[in-house]
């Protein structure tokens, strides 16, 4: 009787082992990771370039207008009775859609506007195209466009591949901080903070050299105030004009600390069309002189960034 | 034992121990597996059915929500009714479907993707109204939002989704062509139990010279019948089976896959417009998408060669492929406004109410494609219902059958073992 007992105890056992181990595979809650939205092409490792900075030329010296008539500028042009300028659509404050009108508006607009009409009479018929900052040098040079007005800083590398206008607008990078986060400047970055910049620029290189913050590449600048609100990245960095857009959006951000680095915008044509820059810095000379320029900074540019702003003064080469 | 069959009688006995044997397992064989196609067939209608469909229907609603989500941010914060209750729509039929899924997934990588999914949908949902908050605001900054609920759709969503239907229509399959199997067991069983009588009435035959053992050719006549009902049901059920998959759930994911795709490449038309044309990779992946619909050979052909001889459905391909064609025209109008400056122009040929609008295209183009998944939804279901029609019964048919030429044999056998003891 016992050892029947036993018998069936076993075979209970048996049964139970069985069971236990036919059962399906482990179906308890899933691990999830917590999901972080970030823009496609974030890099939290950038590559930081190292080779010298070209500086064998004067990158503010342009030329001089002398004595270049307009039509001599309306004969470069691609089509005389049209101007095509390349700008962008998305940089807040300086080219961007307004989104209530869906047209295109900012600072590098109203100056683009001003040297077509001086080229092409105050009813100017001007097209205005959309580009990346990539785009910007083949733009010009394979005839897409007849000039790019887009912050674009002049440089001794990209002298070499268009000729620039003078100085229109003086830009200088620095950084953008949540107000609360007590960061005043380059000095208060530490190592464990991570800061935005856009892909291929030469602001990456300046911050990973200047501070002990970690540089995070987006493909598109502004993909980095998005990252920012979030929190995923502490501060952003880039021209002060381009983070002054970003602040006006956010009453919770701020620009702050001393520009470190020099960014002189000029208005790009394709290389060897002296004729054109010429007469281009004859008009930006006009606009500085009739108050146009001033109008334009104190519409767009004044308030955001908090200081009262004077024209650039031309340099010219010849 | 053994020495019993040295005698008639006991050969007898034999005899029938051995047809017994056979009808029975040819019985019980065949009803068997009769009984698991039925239940295989139930299961494509109900658990590995409901979570293809749901799966399915997910894949769908979700792209069509990020389809509708980044139109309507163009519309600069105004989006017409008409979109605003489509996005809705979508959002409720992909919950509904996440739901309807979490409860029918069976393997751990199943349910594992469906709580991915979940996670991440809330965090679509927020980014796609901050979108459209800083969009009514006026701040450029919603264009950043809208793009990366787009991006999170279309690199982490959209994917998941994608392989939970794949997973759910593997699982379909596989019950499909169990429940297309031939009853091979069976079938053998049969033949050796109607060789077996046949065997045994020439054997009685030569024994007793008489010529019929009425219940030996009854049992022959009813074993007889049961072949051909279980060969007749098997083969019913199977090309039913077939019939479901080739008219319903094949050209039921060959539709899902269009009307994704010209989904997806719809969200990519709003997505260049929305990155002021400066998202040269969205303009590209637009045209992945169209090609992959409506090139030569691509789906929208596809669909066409398989429904060529039904007009109620190549009715709506056609109507598709239309509206493909305008739609075509029409982006590659918006291209060149959108690269001419004429910003305002190309917007409201993407997304305004007027007919000749890219949105006009698109929407016709979806509803055909809709149209044409509820007719071979039902088609499936269609299908599915007679082939479980083909087995209503077999069961209970083939068991008084093998039961009937199991008497039958013994009565016949049982009389002549009597006669030695008469």
């Amino acid at each position: 009787m016992i050892r029947h007992q036993i018998r069936f105890a076993a075979a209970a056992a048996a049964c139970l082992v069985l069971a236990a181990c036919s059962q399906p595979a482990d179906m308890g809650p899933p691990q999830v990771d917590v999901p972080t939205p970030l823009p496609s092409g974030i890099n939290f490792s950038p590559e930081i370039d190292t080779a010298p900075v070209d500086e064998s030329c004067q990158p503010l010296a342009s030329y001089n207008p002398g004595s270049t008539t307009v039509e001599q500028a309306v004969a470069q042009l691609d089509d005389p009775e049209q101007i095509t300028i390349g700008v962008s659509q998305s940089t807040n404050l300086m080219g961007y859609i307004d989104p209530e009108t869906n047209t295109p508006a900012g600072f590098d607009i109203d100056i683009a506007t001003a040297v077509a009409q001086s080229i092409l009479g105050p009813d100017a018929n001007i097209r205005f195209v959309p580009m990346t900052s990539g785009e910007r040098e083949p733009a010009v040079n394979d005839d897409r466009v007849d000039m790019v007005v887009r912050t674009m800083t002049m440089n001794c590398k990209r002298w070499a591949n268009v000729e620039f206008s003078a100085e229109y607008f003086h830009a200088g990078q620095r950084l953008l901080v949540p107000t609360a986060s007590g960061i005043t400047g380059l000095a208060d970055l530490a190592d464990d903070h991570l800061v935005c910049t856009g892909e291929g620029s030469t602001s990456v290189r300046t911050i990973a050299e200047q501070s002990a913050a970690m540089p995070v590449t987006v493909p598109d600048f502004n993909d980095c105030l998005v990252l920012l609100q979030q929190g995923t990245v502490d501060a952003i960095t880039s021209d002060d004009t381009i983070l002054a857009g970003m602040a006006v959006q956010d009453p919770t951000l701020q620009v702050v600390g001393d520009a470190f680095s020099q960014e002189p915008y000029g208005i790009a044509v394709q290389k060897g069309n002296t004729d054109l820059a010429r007469y281009i810095n004859a008009a930006l000379a006009q606009i500085i002189a009739n108050g146009t320029w001033q109008t334009a900074y104190d519409k767009w540019l004044k308030g955001p960034l908090g200081v009262a702003g004077a024209p650039p003064s031309p340099q010219y080469r010849d | 034992m053994l020495a019993a069959l040295r005698f008639t009688p006991g050969q007898l006995r034999g005899v029938l121990a051995v047809i017994a044997a056979l009808v029975l397992g040819a019985g019980i064989t065949g009803m068997t597996a009769i009984l698991a196609k039925s239940a295989v067939i139930e299961e494509t209608t109900s658990q590995s059915g409901r979570l293809s469909v749901a799966a399915l229907s997910l894949y769908q609603a979700l792209s069509q929500a990020d389809a509708t989500a980044a139109s309507s941010y163009l519309t600069a914060g105004t989006p017409s009714d008409e979109m605003n209750e489509t996005y809705r729509e979508a959002m409720r039929d992909a919950t509904v479907a996440l739901a309807t899924a979490a409860g029918e997934v069976k393997t751990p990588a199943d349910t594992a993707l469906v709580a991915e999914l979940n996670a991440r949908l809330p965090v679509y949902t927020g980014l796609v109204e901050t979108a459209r908050t800083f969009n009514r605001l006026g701040e450029p900054v919603g264009a950043t939002y809208q793009e990366q609920a787009s991006t999170l759709m279309r690199e982490e969503m959209l994917p998941k989704a994608h392989d939970l239907q794949e997973n759910s229509l593997g699982q379909l399959k596989e019950s499909r062509s169990d429940a297309a199997a031939f009853p091979w067991v069976a079938a053998v069983l049969t033949a050796a139990a109607l060789g077996t009588l046949v065997w045994a009435q020439f054997w009685l035959t030569r024994k007793t010279n008489r010529v019929f053992n009425l219940g030996l050719v009854g049992s022959t006549v009813l074993l007889v019948a049961f072949a051909g009902w279980l060969a007749m049901a098997s083969l019913a059920s199977a090309s039913h089976t077939t019939r479901s998959h080739e008219d319903g759930s094949a050209p039921l994911e060959l539709l899902a896959e269009a009307e994704i795709t010209a989904q997806q490449a719809r969200a990519e038309e709003s997505l260049v417009l929305i990155a002021r044309g400066e998202d040269q990779q969205a303009a590209e992946r637009f045209e992945e998408h169209f090609k992959a619909l409506a090139d030569p050979g691509q789906l929208l052909d596809r669909l066409d060669e398989a429904f060529a001889s039904d007009p109620e459905l190549s009715k709506n391909i056609d109507t598709a492929r239309e509206a493909a064609d305008t739609w075509r025209a029409g982006h590659d109008e918006v291209v060149k406004l959108a690269q001419g400056g004429k910003y305002n122009e190309a917007v409201e040929l993407v997304v305004g109410e007027s007919d000749t609008s890219l949105w006009a295209s698109f929407t016709t183009l979806n509803d055909a494609l809709t149209e044409a998944t509820d007719i071979s939804a039902d088609r499936f279901a269609e299908a599915t219902n007679d082939a479980q029609r083909s087995l209503s019964g077999a069961a209970a048919g083939l068991a008084a059958l093998a039961l009937g030429a199991l008497i039958c044999a013994a009565v016949g056998i049982q009389l002549r073992v009597a006669e030695y003891y008469a």
